[in-house]
């Protein structure tokens, strides 16, 4: 009897658990990138004042910069620690949605820190909508989504230009119009247009005060589209019930993951909104998808475990299957133990990247050929004509001979380097002076990068002619010398050595360890591991190596990604398992050192990933 | 606004290492002379090497070498085209990164007012406070010197890495004249043994913080009439 009791009970607790709203449902469908923080309450100690530093939280740095964060952790902020954390980002052609959902348990709290929005008025049930300028908050159960939309400038100038000109306006801009191309700062733009009278530059206002101008028009545009994209978003999740965990099963599957953070990330959907691709998408459609079916199924997918000072983060590439037959194929390759001498025990980091390209090649020829083949398209046909011909003609044998596809890379620390500098000297009777060249030092970090090679005498052959052509080119004992070939000032030097075409600026790598570094190479144990995984295996040692690199040489993106890291202590490893025809599965592994929370470790690794996959 | 008309050359002084800074004038008696002005970048060329390697830098546009010959040939140019001055000649060491300027003027004033207006010619600006700002002037007895480059006030939107950079670089200023100099009211100032040059050599780095150190006002012995 009592089990028929306890029966229904049971069953009711369960389904309205499984039923009750959580975050992770208010995710919307157009989310291409998800972060997701199973265990927020690690995070709980962490102030808001410090996360709003993080770049993931950009979107809403307006709202939460305005001292309602001042003194407050995450616990003070109405945030329910039961339910996951999820960041999300998306891009289309014709918009941009970014922001994170979570739970609520206290909405007096959570206003208290985002106090800057306003009730808006909502035709959903059981759904309170808050806005700010850019941002929107809303509510629905004990959850909330906090987004951003924003439509693409291409598609407000698009609508804008429509309605401008249909009214039977001119050039909004005048004929005259220019600017210059030079990226300014607002200070420096200010500054410089001073002189310039805003209508040289601004459409005129309309004499009709009922009439808009261009700028006027295209601010409503925009809120307009703004508008109505969050309204389809909302339908969606609200009406149609639609969301990404229903929407992809891939992503559901992640959710249920128990690890203490998730990351999704759909490539195929990266691949579809690629602008590089308009031209196949509008004058190749068959072609555009046919390329498309092989991205099909292109799906990264990671789970965060903390384990004592050590986070871990398991990562599974998915493709399709054709793709996968090309992945398969390259990295069906053994590890070249020629590159263990090379790598020294010391560096504070160093990668190995083991494929076989020469199988790739062929592979690839096999999967992409047809498709190419089948298109009816002039230009397309002589490109197959080109590539067929070619596949006949080429020595195979000495191109991949050459160039194996199995490299290794390694960064030695910053040096001092030699360099020449022209300094001047006074005479002190009549202080006239001339120019002498003397040497200088300036540091500059110290790389290594090796390529298994078969046909050591072809790079030979090239050096050879080149020396002669040059005397920028010098033959050593061991190795080759290129004058001034890095930054026009520091030589680089090439080993052709032991199956090995290594290119360096570390003189004393070139000059004394030819052959490798013996006994302070990387250890047995090291080795046999590198062997032992897959394709590619990575270390990085990060106050040995990110602290110490000059941002000068890095791009925005990649400067962003170093800096996120910098100032942290610890080592990352990264080895990647077999590939098959489907998946292939790397484990990056971070063991911290120092007093900061493991919550905040997890951070700076979710921000570091946020910038890259962003 | 000194600034931005010498940007490209600027951006690059003010980011790398070394820099090492020399002006030279000649002032005859009858007030014409010569003046040479070199920057030397040969002991930070990996630094710039690769500044310029980049798009742009702290949201700046990075100039490319093509951009700053341009703007080198345009300043050249425009001082060409100005009353007073003759003999107008630039030179750029691309690889050793070293730039000078040769000018012969008829009149400091002439010197000063032509450089003037080929800063308007090349930049933006039409008109700046900077500009109207004197760095030279001479009365037939003594010369008032400054800092010819401004720029160095500007320095300090420069982050404290780029400042810590400035601690090796120099600047010198000479000053040769037809006759012997009486007293210079600069302490540092160096007079060579027949007393018709003066040398002032400070570090940029000091220079930044306090531009009167190169500021230097230079009597020469009353002329004689024959």
């Amino acid at each position: 009897m009592k089990q028929v009791v306890l029966l229904p009970l049971l069953f009711l607790s369960i389904s309205t658990n499984l039923l009750a709203q959580r975050s992770e449902s208010l995710i919307p469908k157009e989310a291409v990138t998800v972060f997701s923080l199973n265990n927020i309450s690690l995070l709980q100690k962490i102030s808001m004042d410090e996360l709003i530093t993080y770049d993931f939280m950009e979107e809403v740095h307006q709202e939460l910069f305005d001292g309602s964060t001042n003194g407050k952790s995450l616990k003070d902020a109405g945030i329910d620690f039961g339910q996951r954390l999820n960041v999300f980002y998306g891009k289309s052609s014709d918009y941009e949605i970014s922001g994170f959902t979570l739970g609520v348990s206290d909405q007096k709290q959570l206003f208290e820190v985002f106090d800057d929005f306003e009730q808006l008025q909502s035709k959903y049930k059981d759904v309170s909508i808050y806005g700010s300028f850019f941002n929107n908050l809303i509510l629905h159960e004990k959850s909330a989504i906090l987004i951003r939309v924003e439509p693409s400038m291409e598609l407000i100038d698009e609508q804008t230009d429509s309605i401008w000109y249909a009214r039977g306006n001119g050039n909004p801009y005048g004929d005259d119009f220019y600017y210059d191309e030079g990226i300014l700062t607002e200070d420096i733009y200010l500054e410089e247009d001073s002189t310039i009278q805003k209508s040289e530059v601004f459409p005129e206002a309309a004499d009709d005060p009922n009439e808009k101008n261009y700028y006027e028009l295209r601010d409503s545009v925009q809120i307009t589209l703004q508008n109505r994209l969050l309204e389809g978003i909302l339908d969606d999740l609200f009406i149609k019930h639609l969301n990404l965990t229903t929407e992809d099963n891939r992503f559901t599957e992640q959710m249920s993951h128990t690890s203490e953070g998730t990351f999704y990330l759909d490539n195929s959907r990266n691949f579809e909104q690629a602008k590089g691709l308009w031209y196949f998408q509008t004058v190749l459609p068959s072609l555009y998808q046919d390329i498309r079916e092989l991205y099909t199924g292109n799906v990264i997918l990671g789970d965060w475990s903390l384990k004592d000072n050590t986070i871990e983060f398991a990562v599974e590439a998915r493709y399709g299957e054709r793709l996968g037959s090309i992945y398969e194929e390259m990295n069906d390759s053994k590890f070249d133990k020629n590159i263990i001498p090379y790598i020294n025990k010391d560096n504070s980091a160093f990668f190995t990247y083991n494929v076989n390209m020469r199988q790739a090649y062929e592979k690839a020829y096999e999967v992409v050929m047809p498709i190419l083949s089948s298109e009816k398209n002039s230009d397309i046909a002589m490109n197959v004509l080109t590539i067929e011909l070619l596949n006949e003609f080429i020595n195979k044998d000495a191109l991949f001979g050459t160039y194996k596809g199995s490299m290794f890379g390694t960064f030695n620390g910053v040096k001092k380097i030699k360099t020449k500098k022209i300094e001047y000297y006074y005479d002190e009777e009549t202080f006239e002076y001339g120019e002498k060249e003397t040497e200088a030092t300036e540091d500059m970090p110290i790389f290594t990068l090796g390529f298994s090679i078969d046909r050591i005498d072809i790079p030979e052959l090239v050096l050879k002619h080149l020396s002669k052509l040059t005397s920028m080119f010098e033959q050593h004992e061991n190795y080759w010398k290129f004058n001034n070939a890095i930054l026009d000032a520091a030589p680089l030097f090439m080993i052709n050595r032991n199956g090995l075409f290594i290119l360096t600026n570390d003189e004393d790598l070139a000059l004394n360890h030819a052959d490798g570094y013996g006994k302070n190479a990387l250890s047995k144990k090291t080795a046999r591991s590198l062997k032992h995984d897959g394709f590619m295996n990575g270390f990085v040692d990060i106050s040995g190596t990110l602290n110490r690199f000059p941002n000068d040489l890095l791009n925005q993106r990649q400067s962003d990604m170093v800096n996120a890291l910098k100032g942290k202590s610890g080592k990352m490893y990264l080895k990647s398992t077999k590939t098959s025809k489907n998946n292939t599965n790397f484990l990056l592994t971070y063991s911290f050192l120092g007093e900061d929370k493991s919550g905040k470790h997890m951070l700076d690794l979710i921000n570091t990933m946020y910038i890259f996959s962003k | 606004m000194l600034r931005k008309l010498i940007f490209p050359i600027v951006i690059i002084s003010l980011l790398s290492s070394c820099i090492e800074l020399i002006d030279d004038i000649t002032i005859h008696n009858d007030g014409t002379g010569t003046f040479k002005y070199s920057i030397n970048l040969s002991s930070s060329r990996i630094k710039v090497n690769s500044i310029l390697a980049l798009d742009s830098l702290d949201g700046k546009k990075v100039p490319s070498m093509g951009e700053i010959k341009n703007k080198i040939t345009a300043f050249t140019t425009a001082l060409k085209g100005q009353n007073g001055l003759s003999n107008v000649r630039s030179e750029f060491d691309e690889a050793n990164l070293i730039l000078k300027l040769f000018v012969d003027f008829k009149s400091v004033s002439q010197l000063e007012q032509g450089i003037k207006n080929s800063i308007i010619a090349v930049s933006k600006e039409k008109s700046s406070n900077e500009l109207n700002e004197s760095w030279i002037e001479w009365d037939g007895k003594t010369l008032k010197r400054s800092v010819p480059l401004t720029a160095f006030k500007r320095s300090n939107e420069m982050t404290s890495s780029d400042v810590d950079l400035l601690k090796t670089g120099t600047y010198t200023s000479i000053s040769r004249f037809d006759r012997s100099i009486e007293r210079t009211d600069n302490g540092n100032a160096k007079l060579n043994p027949s007393k018709l040059a003066c040398m002032l050599k400070v570090n940029t780095f000091d220079l930044r913080n306090n531009n009167k150190l190169i500021e230097n006002s230079i009597t020469l012995i009353p002329f004689k009439n024959k």
